[in-house]
């Protein structure tokens, strides 16, 4: 009997050492190859294809090269990155958000500095609207590649706005007046779908941008000296919460997300919607023409830049531990050469960072637009929780909610971000 | 009187649980069906049927690596299964019919296994899998599954041992059988209800595994079906019903194997028929 | 006879396996734990700062703890009620002459919703839930009761109870089956002779089914309040302890800390803390269970 159970032992351990040298076998045959590791993520079916194809020209371009892609949605990265960083595999190319989000990885010396390498290829360096590699550097080094250059727009339903009369609006005021015309006329006037917080604190990143003075903000976003005194702060939540007393947004924002909501405005439920560039080509498949965009209108009484357009751009970061830099910069220009920028505005409709990708011919016209209003802006108001420290954007997320379901105030909430932002100044050395 | 008594106790509690039944069936009937419908369809006509059958949803989401993942997740589910019946009814066996020292000892601190949120080991467990060469395998998987499973199997099988006579284990020892030959031969078939039990309870937690499956597990080759799922999954733009097909997938094959194996699962189907 | 049985050798080879993987893949992450919690590190840096026990000073001051507490008990007593009262009372009904007929339908639609991944429960549930679409609000409307109709989850005040409710939807039919497997081992003659002696069925349920099923009901209620201060995935996937911190629990508030917020030693802080009050809640449970009976 023991023998019985010996063997039921063995086999099972034998299933399982065959499981683990089956992940691995795949490998062998390529061992003289250099294997790149890059993580990005866009694993849905709808975006996948397009970097399967581009890896597989990439690699039948660079035979020597194997490049072990995998991708991992949205929320889940973000915990990952966390802990593969700490591993000793991490991928040699792997996705991150620009701002705060690399420059903590920047700070525990987990990015290599791509300086050097731009400098090197000085066409390669010029290729790219310039505003889309500032917000990936910190202290005048790069450390990311853009791969997609967003950015945050109003878009509004024009059958909701000829019947009603209604134009773009340019100014605050004038966007207040046309919110209060639809909400006299029975119309929902700004749909939002803030289960995930994020939706909210893309408001709040371009009115705390337009509200407090550029070197006062940069000063508070950066984790070392960040103190959040300045009044701008609360005059920002106090205008999102007057837009949510007055009954502008949809009922019970804090219940639907933002996916499901985009569906409702594109079934004519709501007026206008705030979205990122790269959603454009959705509303246009779903609207088909009908539709049209403004970026967040100036405010008058504002102490930061009226000409900054709220959005960043988003791309990849090459790890300090890889053994193969050379490698992953040449995929890196491969991914973000001008041919296959055409070929991801073409194919997935999303803006590129490449100067000229992104026209009217490859991209939906009012791609192209967003794309110069990017080029011509100012600067860009980075999302704010990915340009704070991560414990400040922590407090701005799930404070938010709070605010708009009325049961806490700005000041209550700057008086946490203050204590918050503190506390991360002690630690940061 | 009584029986008149009876009827009327029989009606109420079979509309009562009728009702809690429709309250269970209905959601899961209705997110099978909503697999079905198109993204417009499903925010405009919710709960109705499909205006046109999308079947290509399911075909979508399997071909989105759900089916690859589906694979991965059973062979997964039965090695985990299977170790913890045996290691777990070895266990029970040890604890529940030998008196020694420190007994209780290692009772306690196999118990308390169950009292430990395995969020809490999430990190020093990825470091442990990487330094032993197991991360990113099959066993990076099974092996911690099969730890966290087994506390809850070994509290119930002992807890069942404790109740079966012993009247025959002790007489098979008079005969000379040893410890091993009770242990296969008389505890393990008198104790398959609990077994049977304990493997429907331990797949259906390693199958709906999602954290460790999430962190432990690099390559898509070997990615199980819920992480699978959270992939579908966009913040920005989700096919819903691609996604709730996916979610359908991922559902029925554990509701299938419930409803067959139940049978196993309730001790005395035939003779509870008899003793009514 | 008991002779036989005093074999402690034996008894170790049949247990080893089972204590060497708890051992290493359950405890020693533990105790790795209780050290990280004494420095400020994160996941991605090499690095370690000494902070003593700064992190259990600030846990005890965090108003959020205080919250995932409230949460975490809400729960355990919630689900003591109708997991383990309700899964008893339902069982029993279930076992009754005039039921057993049903019973096999019954109890495999009741046990189906805990088959189903979390993933896949939550994300029914939160459609379900949805104010514009979903079905609850839909129901209300249909009865006449629209002023009843709510954003559940997404009012600070109901969504804790919101997302208690679908454990509940999801466990009953699992403790149930528990408590069936349990009263299936009681002697019918016990029944028959309570019957003879003219007890009504009531009687019956206090005085045989109720002590005959003890030590199911102490492994039920134990499973039951530890899980609730070890709830995570349906939090996580519900609501990720939104909005605000309104459904915060330990498992996410940990989960937060180290994946969100960089605190690694923050997050095994709460962890140990997790680790104490389950051990302390099962050590009690088990006194007042007695359950060391087996030691004659």
């Amino acid at each position: 009997m023991r023998t019985k159970i010996l063997i039921v032992c063995m086999l099972m351990l034998a299933l399982v050492i065959t499981g683990c040298s089956s992940s691995t076998s795949s490998n062998e045959d390529e061992s003289d190859k250099i294997v790149l590791k890059f993580l990005h993520k866009w694993p849905q079916p709808q975006y996948a294809p397009y970097f399967e194809e581009v890896v597989k020209e990439f690699e039948s371009q660079n035979p020597d090269i194997k490049i072990k892609m995998e991708a991992i949605a949205d929320e889940p990265i973000k915990d990952k990155l966390r802990v593969i960083l700490g591993g000793s595999e991490v991928p040699d190319i792997m996705f991150s958000w620009s701002g705060e989000f690399a420059r903590k990885f920047v700070r525990a010396d987990a990015a290599l500095d791509l300086t050097p390498y731009l400098e090197e290829d000085a066409a390669w360096k010029d290729s790219f609207i310039p505003a889309s590699l500032q917000p990936f550097s910190s202290d005048g080094k790069n450390y990311g590649i853009p791969l997609r250059f967003n950015g945050k727009f109003f878009v509004y339903n024009k059958e909701i706005f000829d019947k009603h009369g209604l134009q773009a609006p340019k100014t605050w005021d004038e966007f207040l007046d046309v919110l209060d015309t639809l909400k006299e006329e029975g119309e929902t006037p700004l749909m939002l779908g803030n289960e995930s917080p994020w939706a909210a604190i893309h408001y709040l990143t371009g009115l705390n941008q337009k509200m407090v003075d550029q070197e006062v903000r940069m000063n508070d976003y950066n984790p070392r000296s960040g103190e959040f005194t300045d009044s701008g702060y609360v005059k920002a939540m106090e205008m999102l919460a007057e837009l949510n007393e007055k009954g502008y947004f949809m009922d019970n924002v804090n219940s639907s997300s933002h996916d499901m909501v985009k569906q409702m405005f594109f079934a004519g439920k709501g007026a206008m919607f705030y979205v990122e560039l790269e959603e454009f080509q959705d509303v246009e498949n779903a609207l088909k023409g009908n539709w049209g965009f403004f970026p967040m209108p100036s405010i008058a009484d504002g102490n930061g830049s009226q000409k900054y357009i709220t959005g960043a751009p988003d791309g990849f970061i090459v790890s300090s531990k890889t053994k193969h830099p050379k490698e992953a910069i040449e995929f890196l220009k491969f991914l973000t050469s001008k041919e296959n920028s055409l070929k991801l505005v073409k194919d997935i409709g999303w803006p590129s960072p490449i100067e000229g990708a992104t026209n009217p011919d490859t991209a939906l016209k009012q791609v192209a637009e967003g794309v110069d209003y990017m080029k011509q802006a100012e600067g860009m108001a980075e999302w704010l929780d990915t340009d704070v420290h991560a414990k400040v954007a922590d407090v701005y997320l799930s404070n938010i909610q709070l605010l708009l379901d009325g049961s806490k105030s700005p000041e209550e909430i700057i008086k946490e971000v203050q204590a918050v932002a503190k506390q991360v100044q002690s630690e940061v050395e | 009187m009584t029986i008149l008594k009876n009827r009327i106790f029989q009606v109420i509690i079979l509309v009562w649980f009728s009702l809690f039944s429709l309250v269970i069936i209905y959601p899961i009937i209705w997110l099978a069906l909503s697999g079905l419908k198109t993204n417009s369809d499903f925010f405009l006509n919710t709960w109705s049927l499909p205006e046109e059958w999308v079947w290509e949803n399911y075909k979508a989401a399997w071909d989105a690596g759900i089916g690859k993942y589906f694979f991965n997740s059973v062979f997964i589910t039965v090695v985990s299964v299977v170790t913890v019946l045996l290691f777990g009814s070895m266990a029970a066996y040890g604890l529940s019919r030998f008196h020694f020292k420190g007994q209780n000892t290692l009772l306690i601190i196999i118990l308390s296994g169950l009292m430990l949120a395995p969020q809490v080991s999430l990190i020093p467990l990825y470091k442990l899998l990487q330094a032993v060469g197991l991360y990113n395998t099959y066993g990076a998987l099974i092996i911690p599954y099969v730890a966290f499973q087994l506390p809850f199997a070994i509290f119930l099988m002992r807890s069942y041992f404790l109740s079966i006579p012993r009247e025959l284990e002790e007489a098979a020892i008079i005969d000379g059988c040893n410890r091993w030959k009770v242990y296969w031969n008389i505890v393990i078939p008198m104790g398959k209800p609990i077994i049977a039990s304990c493997a429907l309870l331990t797949a259906m937690n390693v199958w709906n595994e999602f954290m460790f499956a999430l962190v432990f597990i690099e390559d898509s080759s070997l990615r199980t079906i819920p992480v699978g799922l959270m992939n579908l999954r966009s913040q920005l733009n989700t096919n819903f019903g691609i996604q709730l097909a996916g979610l359908s997938i991922s559902a029925l094959p554990m509701i299938i194997a419930y409803i067959i194996f139940q049978k196993q699962f309730v001790r005395g189907i035939s003779a509870g028929g008899v003793k009514g | 006879m008991k002779e036989t049985y005093r074999n402690g050798r034996t008894a170790f080879l049949f247990i080893l396996p089972a204590l060497l993987l708890i051992l290493f893949i359950v405890f020693l992450p533990i105790v790795l734990n209780l050290y990280n919690s004494f420095f400020r590190w994160n996941s991605f840096e090499a690095g370690k700062t000494f902070v003593g026990f700064d992190y259990y000073v600030r846990l005890f001051k965090d108003p959020v703890f205080f919250t995932a507490l409230k949460n975490n008990s809400l729960y355990a007593i919630i689900s003591l009620i109708c997991q383990v009262g309700g899964g008893i009372i339902i069982a029993a009904i279930l076992e009754d002459k005039l039921i057993r007929r049903f019973q096999p339908f019954f109890r495999t639609v009741f046990f189906i919703p805990s088959v189903i991944s979390i993933a896949v429960v939550g994300l029914m549930w939160q459609l379900i839930y949805n104010p514009e679409i979903g079905l609850v609000n839909g129901v209300l409307n249909v009865i006449g009761q629209s002023e009843w109709a709510h954003s559940w989850l997404g009012d600070s005040k109901t969504a804790i109870y919101a997302v208690v409710a679908v454990s509940q939807w999801q466990y009953t039919g699992y403790m149930t089956m528990l408590f069936l497997i349990a009263m299936q081992k009681i002697p019918m003659e016990y029944y028959e002779a309570a019957m003879i002696d003219g007890a009504s069925k009531i009687n019956s349920f206090f005085h045989i089914t109720l002590p005959q099923i003890k030590e199911m009901i102490l492994v039920g209620s134990v499973i039951t309040v530890i899980g609730a201060f070890k709830v995570f995935d349906e939090v996580y996937v519900m609501t990720f302890g939104g909005p605000g911190r309104s459904t915060e629990v330990l498992g996410t508030m940990l989960y937060r800390s180290a994946f969100r917020n960089d605190e690694m030693g923050y997050a095994s802080t709460i962890g140990t803390i997790i680790f104490i009050i389950t051990l302390t809640l099962s050590l009690i449970q088990m006194k007042l269970g007695k359950s060391g009976q087996e030691v004659e």
